[in-house]
């Protein structure tokens, strides 16, 4: 048994060490998700907690035979996507709506190189920020987590012939924009 | 070929889900039509980007956080259920310390033979035994209602710091080890 499958089998019987190990391991892509997808760095930080503390109810019906980081990408999607539903506003945020978080995987210690990195991540999260909710999850899990079509498909509960128009119509989308 | 389809052709060969044959046609459309070549680059460079951006690292007090709003949970509902658990053990204690008292109401109304043989007195000595527990209840709720009210509430009150030192000694083992 792998230690992730052992980490899983103990959270499930309710022993809180074992899931702060699967919360260590899997904070970083569940907090990219989150901010990729709701684009401020507090939201994400919120949206990221609300997520375990989710995954932590619902883990004794978690299927073992089915991908952990699938199931747990899942729920993250369809919390954020629940949260921006919420939000009722146009999905194009104002400039200084877009927090970039503190620290990126490539941050180097050029400043230039830190500065131009941060500007291309505005740019990202602008454009990520002008699709609708579903297909920004379809964008982000294409992207940052290399999902194939029929794994978008099963986070999202989409068909894969949905994902693979989604994808097309979102890149169309923010290939024009840029 | 169709520019309409040619666009998702394009989106599925940057997943790389095109076959030989598909690219081959693709490739065939583009060296004809300048508009979808246009798209292509666009495309590739979309691409080029997204592929270059990076993980937003989680903050290092995440997980903290979230272990912390667990640990909160756990709490609030061990804090219901003892107390829920006391304030019915007081209950179940009070009915029993009240029994007597209903027990000796029946003796004093007379009314357990009146049951067994039955007939029509029963129902009027049925009426002045309820009327009987109805005033009964009433004194009982002036004498005791404060005393029990205060009672209910210093179990509950009980019950939540017995938890809160639990759960202090639990943390305290746990950061020990």
């Amino acid at each position: 048994m792998t230690n992730e499958a052992e980490w899983i089998q103990l959270a499930q019987e309710g022993d809180q060490v074992a899931f702060g190990r699967l919360v260590m391991a899997y904070q970083t892509p569940v907090y990219n998700l989150a901010y990729r997808m709701l684009g401020n760095a507090a939201e994400a930080e919120e949206a990221a907690q609300e997520t375990f503390l989710r995954v932590y109810t619902h883990l004794r019906s978690y299927d073992r035979q089915r991908s952990f980081r699938s199931w747990l990408l899942s729920i993250a999607s369809h919390y954020c996507i629940d949260r921006l539903r919420r939000r009722r506003i146009t999905w194009l945020p104002l400039e200084d709506e877009i927090a970039v978080p503190t620290r990126l995987a490539s941050d180097s210690p050029n400043p230039e190189a830190v500065v131009m990195r941060r500007e291309q991540e505005e740019r990202i999260q602008q454009l990520l920020a002008a699709l609708s909710p579903t297909d920004r999850a379809a964008i982000t899990l294409r992207y940052w987590y290399d999902c194939s079509y029929e794994e978008i498909a099963e986070a999202l509960d989409l068909t894969v012939s949905a994902v693979k128009s989604r994808l097309h119509r979102a890149r169309r989308a923010l290939a024009q924009m840029m | 070929m169709r520019c309409e389809q040619v666009g998702e052709m394009m989106s599925a060969r940057l997943d790389g889900r095109l076959g030989s044959t598909e690219i081959a046609l693709l490739e065939d459309h583009l060296a004809t039509c300048s508009a979808c070549q246009a798209e292509w680059r666009s495309l590739q460079e979309l691409d080029r980007v997204l592929l270059s951006a990076p993980m937003a690292r989680a903050p290092v007090r995440l997980r903290m956080q979230v272990m912390a709003r667990l640990n909160r949970r756990e709490q609030v509902r061990r804090a219901i259920i003892g107390g829920t658990a006391l304030a019915l053990g007081t209950v179940a204690l009070a009915l029993l310390m009240l029994a007597p008292i209903f027990i000796g109401l029946l003796d004093a109304t007379d009314i357990a033979p009146a049951l067994v043989s039955g007939g029509p007195e029963t129902i009027i000595q049925l009426l002045a035994l309820l009327g009987a527990v109805g005033r009964a209840l009433l004194v009982l709720a002036e004498k005791f209602a404060a005393p029990l009210a205060f009672l209910g509430l210093f179990s509950l009150v009980l019950a939540l710091a017995l938890n809160g030192l639990w759960m202090g000694a639990v943390h305290r083992l746990h950061a020990a080890q």
